[in-house]
């Protein structure tokens, strides 16, 4: 969490929609790292950037929205806001056991509290109702490895792969060492190793895309001459 | 549409490369014939992938004839059709309707609404045929356009809203193959989508546009494509096809990278200097 969203992008607390897109975009133009190739500070600056864009959208959602959560936001603010490492350094699991199997053997009261935050989602999730178990998900502000272990997951059988890959790389680059997250990564990117070897069977493209370009045009112009419904 | 899905033509047969073209020659032939011959220009790969591929499915019985047109104005050469050919057609002036609409609605471009005027009267014959279809394709238009505008970064909501676009166009008819189909035509526009994405960022970002990928980095890209691709080719196996088929998994495993690689190719070009 980022105590002051606001700050980050360079926009007062009251401004309107557009103008917040209107500073991210600004700013993404100069911090974002494919414009700033090995820039470090860049690439951290613009994932703050990124959190501080994300955290005030979705919190113009959570007003609208009249869930029972809203003591939950006060909560966790331990968390770095370039959102590396987790404040909280323990395994969720107590073991290595069955695939989400989850139990809180209640491990002091910081990990309690945590704990029962994830209860919800996870008896939603263990129940197949991975949609409610989303939402439960995104009231939890504090960003844990195992958030985004949970949200990689649940985003993945809801057809949302392309969060499910990114989340699940950001829990095991938050904790490398858990197996469970090597676990569900390896699972997610199964069917592209599947798919990439079958795709070097075939080799790559390697023709040049002006002479596809130019083909395309000239096929499309000739078409347009030799057309004969006039 | 983009034009995305093309074959690898370096590795075709001579026969498949004929084939190949001939699909596209009669798509080309059937716009002109169904719709105003300027509807030609609307004319993608994406929509001959589709003529190919539902062809094989179902293995229609194709009309082969030959024609001279300006392109090799010497030398006659073949085209085939069938009745998706015709479908195909039809989607793509649906498809280029309302993409000009959607144009002069953001931009105010007054080509694009003089562009929709010209094919006003084409898009009601075929409203008139596939009213469900058309509706169901705006209204996956309409909800992308309001997505695109609300900033969203999490680019799985905008694809997903793509894919089900093209999963509509993908369905011929509600048959057997109806669900797999669907679901085959939402990974791959979910593909497109995001391929589109990739390759558009950096001017996105120049120009402070829209991009779904602008929270992300390109060093994810070819992880997240070659999930999607994953997705998608394990739909297609579902499906009992076994015409063309190495015409048709040429451009599912390599075709589908033409414009990523040469893009790749270009950067490395442009590293060395």
């Amino acid at each position: 969490m980022i105590s002051d969203p606001y700050k980050v992008l360079g926009v007062s607390p009251t401004a309107t929609d557009e103008e917040i897109t209107k500073s991210y975009r600004r700013l993404a133009k100069i911090y974002h790292p494919d414009l700033n190739q090995g820039n470090e500070d860049a690439a951290k600056k613009m994932s703050e950037i990124n959190a501080a864009y994300e955290q005030i959208k979705s919190g113009n959602a959570y007003q609208s929205s009249s869930g029972g959560y809203s003591g939950q936001s006060s909560q966790g603010y331990g968390n770095s806001s370039s959102g590396e490492q987790g404040p909280y350094d323990f395994d969720p699991f107590g073991g290595f056991g069955s695939f989400w199997g989850f139990g809180s053997n209640g491990q002091g009261q910081q990990q309690r509290r945590e704990n029962s935050e994830f209860d919800s989602v996870k008896s939603y999730m263990n129940a197949g109702y991975y949609k409610e178990a989303l939402n439960a998900l995104s009231y939890i502000t504090d960003k844990t490895s195992e958030w985004y272990y949970l949200s990689a997951i649940l985003n993945y059988n809801t057809g949302n792969k392309i969060t499910a890959l990114n989340h699940a790389k950001t829990a095991m680059q938050m904790e490398p060492d858990n197996p469970e997250y090597q676990l569900i990564l390896n699972q997610i990117q199964n069917g592209s190793r599947i798919y990439q070897q079958q795709s070097q069977n075939f080799g790559m493209p390697v023709s040049n895309i002006n002479t596809i370009c130019f083909t395309i045009c000239l096929a499309r112009l000739c078409c347009l001459f030799c057309g004969q419904s006039y | 549409m983009f034009g995305y899905v093309v074959a690898n033509m370096g590795k075709l047969t001579p026969e498949e490369k004929k084939l190949y073209r001939s699909c596209y020659c009669g798509l080309c032939k059937s716009l002109g014939t169904r719709h105003k011959a300027i509807s030609r220009f609307t004319l993608t790969y994406d929509m001959t992938f589709l003529v190919l591929f539902l062809s094989s499915l179902y293995e229609t019985d194709d009309k082969v004839k030959t024609e001279r047109c300006l392109m090799r104005p010497l030398k006659k050469h073949e085209y085939w059709k069938n009745e998706i050919t015709d479908y195909a057609s039809d989607m793509n002036v649906v498809l280029a309707y309302y993409n000009f609409l959607d144009d002069w609605a953001d931009d105010r471009k007054v080509l694009s609404l003089s562009a929709a005027k010209l094919f006003q009267h084409e898009f009601k014959l075929i409203y008139a045929q596939y009213p469900k279809k058309c509706d169901a394709v705006s209204k996956c238009l309409k909800e992308l356009s309001d997505i695109e505008k609300s900033g969203e970064l999490n680019p799985d909501i905008p694809a997903n809203c793509f894919g089900r676009l093209m999963s509509e166009i993908f369905v011929l008819r509600e048959d057997e193959y109806a669900k797999t189909l669907r679901s085959f035509g939402m990974q791959l526009g979910k593909f497109i989508y995001i391929m589109d994405a990739c390759l558009d960022l950096k001017a996105d970002i120049k120009k402070e546009r829209y991009n779904p990928l602008t929270a992300s980095s390109s060093e994810n890209f070819s992880d997240i494509l070659n999930l999607l691709m994953a997705e998608c080719t394990e739909k297609y196996r579902l499906l009992p096809i076994n015409q063309n088929k190495n015409l048709i998994e040429n451009i599912l495993y390599s075709g589908i990278w033409t414009r990523y690689e040469a893009e790749k190719n270009k950067k490395k070009e442009q590293y060395k200097r």
